[in-house]
């Protein structure tokens, strides 16, 4: 049985999409099952992102009786998105959000998704592993925390969603060194001009690894590379959920509850246990009884649901009795630096991931920081492309000037494993979104350790460029992804949930999404977050239905 | 560094011949429709009120180097941005120490008045071309140093979000700097350093870094 066989015996949804050209299912959706409030379902699953949507598929696979419940659209790309920068404001998180500490993270289209699919709609695509050091990074480099579950673990995790996604890329030295189902895809202008600048300085850097099938898969086309992967992908070649786990979950029985705002989770006060989900749809408040609640509602969301679920069991919130909710919470250092070429780059013209090294991954013992960084080729459209230009200062016509001279940039960026401390934590805003609830207040601030690693990702960036031939090269400082917030521990004093990701303080209570990572390394989150939430998908299965 | 120049030639012409529109007919419909609706007279206010509006468009036509054109400015950035605070379409997040956006450019506009009152005695949109520059210079100068009780580094943030977010979603832009704009159905099949597609045109003037260090 061929590898491509193999995935759809498991998860067959590529082959469940259209292959006349659009690209959604709709009789799936039609005829998808649908329950009712008041049917007590095996599982309920808050948010239909990263994790939320391999648990849903998962269980539905086992005969769980499964809904996800997401407040946004359930996509369709051949009328929700388009080819446009401006015009994708809606796949963005929007609702308020307060910001706060010495840096403070700016939200929205950076890190925030919102609708079936999450964040992954509109992310570059880059699925890289993380290493087997960043699970034991209080043992071997005293800065952190060791996560309650080791890389051994997670590994068969990760080939399996490397597979489903599926992800293209060559061989990876770095980390637990492994291949990748699909050939590296061909590189534009930018990754040309990164592995020109890292050959010459002796860097090792490689074509991968992204979620995008280098040729056909299932009935999903193959990449056109128009460069616009960051607005969601109309092609249904990048992979997100929406086209990778949802359609063979609906196939089994699952129910996604799109444009459902869920705004608590409610618990027993005799039982201890959770009951079922409040939520609003069509204006209307209603509830969803569950026998088991799994919430994937991403770093800001799911400790902000849990603050907001207070009851008088849990007076500062559930699960919150040591205090750990919304703490932990990490965002990687993401320096972008860019380099002039007298040469056409059109770092446009291709998907923005397409080369990567992970050479400054791991301590370096000979530096003064820990950890380390990854560098990766990123592409902006236009107008991310202004903002880099306008923070070197430039305004009117010197910025027009600028950015006529586009087609010759390429543009680099870092993630820097900015450590996870407890201070950078999510707590409840005094004001309240439109629902009433009260809304996420972002504290974050960098260390010492994180400002020394900026500066080294964003000199080797440098370095490569002018090896490459740059006679300019410019920097903005930006932050990419989030994850922690909620994190994995050994024990409820240090963390939200144990190894299975089941909540310490409500037995019956599951975070399966980028919140419970203990630490982030130097790699884009994906991967990882859906890997996790596999592997509490068998724990699940093996505990069986209750 | 300033948005002023010595250079006497703007940046127009870079790619002869090339307007990004003439690919129109290659773009899936609803994206060419979200373009459309960014072409044509631009829709009355609904945001900025009366006595906003002459700063709002003084600012942003200044910070999108607009300002100088006779009649009205090739993209309508004030009435893009008044869109997209009447309709709320903001990221939602707001910095601990800066109202909500919509509030946030109401008030900083109502400082920029006040700053032309104690400098030329008009309003900002009244005042001379000079002295507007030197007042928001004056702004991003301070960084992240107060300004009327804001960090004034995360004000001129603010301006310029909006002013590039609408300058460079308008297919005028594109064309200025050289991309072809929305790119499905139709997708790239010549990525690579120096490769262009039949669509695309080769920048006249390669070696001409604009703003490089002593150019």
């Amino acid at each position: 049985m061929g590898l491509r066989d193999g995935v759809r015996a498991r998860n067959e949804s590529a082959w469940l999409l259209p292959n006349d050209g659009t690209r959604t299912n709709h009789r799936l959706r039609r005829d998808m099952r649908r329950f009712a409030d008041e049917d007590e379902i095996d599982l309920v699953i808050v948010g239909c992102g990263a994790g939320g949507s391999v648990l849903l598929q998962r269980l539905a696979r086992s005969g769980w009786k499964v809904a996800a419940l997401d407040a946004g659209p359930f996509w369709d790309p051949d009328t929700d998105w388009v080819s446009d920068e401006a015009g994708s404001h809606r796949l963005y998180w929007t609702d308020p959000r307060v910001i706060a500490g010495a840096d403070p993270v700016p939200m929205g289209s950076n890190n925030s998704g919102r609708g079936v699919g999450g964040s992954m709609v509109h992310y570059a695509g880059y699925t890289p592993r993380f290493h087997p050091s960043d699970f034991m990074t209080r043992t071997l480099d005293g800065v952190g925390a060791d996560w309650p579950v080791g890389y051994r673990e997670l590994r068969p995790y990760y080939e399996q969603i490397e597979q489903e996604l599926p992800v293209a890329g060559e061989r990876w030295p770095w980390g637990d060194p492994h291949g990748y189902p699909y050939r590296p895809h061909p590189v534009g202008g930018n990754g040309e001009v990164f592995l020109r600048g890292a050959a010459k300085l002796g860097i090792t850097a490689k074509v991968g690894p992204v979620a995008i099938a280098n040729g056909r898969f299932g009935n999903r086309p193959h990449c056109i590379y128009r460069g616009f992967c960051l607005q969601g992908c109309k092609v249904n070649a990048k992979a997100s959920p929406l086209i990778t786990h949802v359609p063979d979950a609906l196939a089994h029985g699952a129910e996604v509850r799109a444009d459902a705002m869920v705004t608590g989770i409610a618990v027993d006060e005799r039982t201890g246990r959770a009951t079922g989900l409040h939520y609003v749809s069509g204006g209307r408040e209603r509830f969803q009884r569950a026998a088991m609640v799994a919430v994937a509602g991403y770093s800001i969301e799911t400790p902000r649901l849990l603050l907001n679920s207070a009851s008088r069991r849990f007076p500062d919130g559930l699960c919150n009795d040591f205090d750990q909710v919304g703490r932990y919470l990490m965002v990687q250092g993401a320096p972008q630096t860019a380099g002039r070429f007298d040469a056409e780059i059109r770092m446009y013209k291709a998907p923005p991931p397409e080369v990567s090294t992970e050479e400054f991954y791991e301590t370096d013992p000979g530096q003064d920081y820990k950890r380390g960084f990854s560098v990766q080729t990123v592409s902006p459209l236009p107008i991310t492309w202004a903002e880099h230009v306008a923070a070197q200062g430039h305004w009117g016509t010197a910025l027009r000037e600028y950015m006529s001279d586009y087609v010759h940039w390429s543009c680099l960026g870092a993630l820097c494993e900015f450590l996870p401390l407890p201070e950078n934590r999510v707590t409840l805003a005094d004001e309240k979104d439109s629902y009433g609830l009260r809304v996420a207040r972002f504290s974050y601030s960098q260390c010492d350790n994180d400002r020394a690693l900026a500066r080294a990702a964003q000199s080797v960036m440098e370095d490569i460029l002018h090896a490459a031939g740059a006679d300019e090269v410019i920097t903005i400082q930006r932050y990419a992804h989030l994850v922690g917030g909620a994190r994995m521990a050994r024990d409820e004093r240090h963390g939200v949930v144990d190894e299975n990701c089941r909540s310490f303080a409500v037995p019956n209570l599951y975070l399966t999404d980028g919140s419970v990572l203990p630490t982030q390394g130097s790699a884009n989150p994906a991967l990882t977050i859906m890997a996790v939430a596999a592997r509490t998908a068998d724990h699940l299965i093996a505990g069986g239905i209750t | 560094m300033s948005g002023e120049t010595e250079r006497d030639r703007g940046p127009d012409g870079r790619f002869p011949g090339f307007d990004v529109l003439g690919q129109a007919p290659h773009w899936d419909e609803v994206t060419a429709g979200v373009v459309a609706a960014r072409i044509g007279p631009p829709p009355a206010l609904e945001f900025f009120t009366a006595a906003e509006a002459p700063c709002a468009r003084a600012l942003l036509h200044l910070l999108t180097g607009q300002d100088e054109q006779g009649g009205e400015p090739a993209v309508p950035v004030s009435e893009m941005v008044d869109a997209r605070l009447a309709a709320g379409e903001t990221d939602g997040w707001r910095y601990a120490d800066m109202p909500e956006d919509g509030q946030a450019w109401r008030d900083t506009l109502s400082y920029l008045d006040a700053d032309a009152g104690r400098r030329c005695g008009t309003s900002f949109a009244g005042a001379a071309r000079a002295d507007q520059v030197a007042l928001i210079q004056a702004v991003q100068d301070l960084k992240s140093a107060d300004w009327h009780g804001l960090p004034a580094a995360r004000v001129w943030s603010l301006w310029t979000r909006y002013a590039c977010t609408a300058f460079y979603a308008h297919p005028f832009a594109w064309t200025e700097i050289g991309f072809p704009g929305p790119a499905y159905p139709r997708g790239y099949k010549n990525a690579g350093v120096g490769k262009l597609e039949p669509f695309e045109v080769r920048d006249s003037r390669p070696a001409e870094d604009p703003v490089k260090e002593g150019a």
